[in-house]
């Protein structure tokens, strides 16, 4: 159908036709988001309690999210932490694309991440904390983490991701923590420490969404 | 590769369209992900009806727009130019400022028409998928595509003029 629009207006779609990319942070947080709800789903058949009526919601929610924080997969913390922090249950998501039923998107946290209390002093391994405090130690390292590479603050940086390393060796944020270390790392002039960072990330995630951003790091670019 | 895994590279593949379709059927640059993860878990659910021999985009679009909708009538808000313009910076560092200026202000022209009219207009103007695929995608005879695209062009075309006024 020839389009019959004004030359301006066709320009104007012209340009929004390009999709821009969404950021590496986004597209991570959706793998890991997407992995932890298929594998919350292959755990358990989780989705029906979160479709439970408002007043089960929360136990729903709670139960759901021990299953899940039970699977593997990052982006279980990210659910996990705001059926914590907020009693509210992800929206119900019908089985066909034509019957999609939705409650209103789960509101922000009532109460921001940066503002809980501090975690509990390091320790060797996280045993000593719930599932729950567990998962929400490691969710805001990483995010001080993510914050402080976004800040420009690498040196803050590397110090959080040091924690998260010795706190959560081989937690669930794994692979999001060695993407910011190889970002710290070349933001702070360590070229050869950031180029062995990043072929060590290459080697472990070889599928990983965010092999793209670390080899754009300029200090791993010459990688092999 | 199992299924969920191919969904799921699916899915991360269009990553980039399907935030952008969420955006421009007015998603809040705030719901956005969480919106974005719903598109994932109805395509997860019903990845084994989808044809791969078909486009996905179009496939998606019909979830997301569905999805929209759903939240779309749970609100009654207006998105001002401002709103966009200010949220809606978009993540390329190349992007020329008038190219930012004039996709914020599709977008923000885009939230005067009506969603039903709008996905129409989005699916055929934008990501050019033809007529017949629209009809059978949001589930309405041709000649409803053409009216509704004819009417769509026509508010959008309204809504730039009003918005571009507005702003000089």
């Amino acid at each position: 159908m020839r389009s019959p629009v004004s030359p301006e207006l066709r320009a104007l779609l012209q340009q929004e036709r390009v999709i821009p990319p969404v950021s590496a942070m986004q597209r991570a947080r959706a793998l890991a988001r997407a992995r932890a709800s298929l594998k919350s789903t292959a755990v358990a058949p989780v989705a029906a309690p979160f479709a439970a009526a408002p007043r089960t919601r929360w136990a729903a929610a709670a139960a759901a999210a021990l299953v899940i924080s039970a699977a593997v997969g990052a982006a279980a913390y990210e659910i996990h932490s705001r059926s914590i922090l907020a009693p509210v249950a992800p929206r119900a998501v019908a089985s066909a694309p034509r019957a999609v039923v939705s409650a209103p998107p789960a509101p922000a946290p009532a109460v921001a991440v940066a503002e809980l209390p501090s975690a509990p002093a390091p320790t060797a391994a996280p045993s000593g904390l719930s599932a729950a405090d567990a998962a929400r130690a490691e969710l805001h390292l990483l995010r001080q983490a993510r914050g402080a590479v976004s800040r420009g603050d690498f040196a803050a940086a590397l110090s959080t991701i040091a924690e998260h390393t010795h706190r959560f060796k081989n937690g669930r944020l794994v692979e999001e923590r060695e993407a910011l270390r190889v970002k710290a790392l070349a933001g702070l002039g360590r070229t050869a420490e950031a180029r062995h960072a990043a072929v060590a990330f290459r080697a472990r995630f070889p599928r990983s969404v965010l092999l793209p951003t670390v080899s754009q790091m300029p200090a791993s670019r010459a990688a092999p | 590769m199992s299924a969920d895994e191919a969904c799921l590279e699916a899915f991360l593949r269009e990553l980039d369209y399907v935030h952008r379709t969420l955006r421009r059927l007015g998603t809040s640059p705030s719901e956005t992900e969480d919106v974005a993860q719903e598109v994932f878990l109805v395509l997860s659910k019903c990845w084994a009806a989808y044809d791969p021999e078909r486009p996905l985009r179009p496939y998606l679009f019909g979830i997301a727009f569905r999805i929209a909708a759903a939240h779309h009538r749970k609100r009654n808000r207006e998105v001002t130019f401002e709103f966009v313009e200010v949220n809606d910076t978009g993540p390329s560092p190349d992007d020329a400022l008038q190219t930012k200026q004039a996709r914020a202000l599709v977008l923000a022209a885009l939230e005067y028409i009506p969603l039903p009219r709008r996905a129409v207009l989005l699916m055929h103007d934008l990501d050019e998928v033809p007529v017949e695929d629209v009809a059978s995608t949001l589930g309405i005879p041709r000649f409803t595509v053409y009216s509704r695209l004819r009417k769509a062009r026509r508010e959008l075309e309204s809504a730039v003029r009003r918005l571009t006024k507005a702003r000089t």
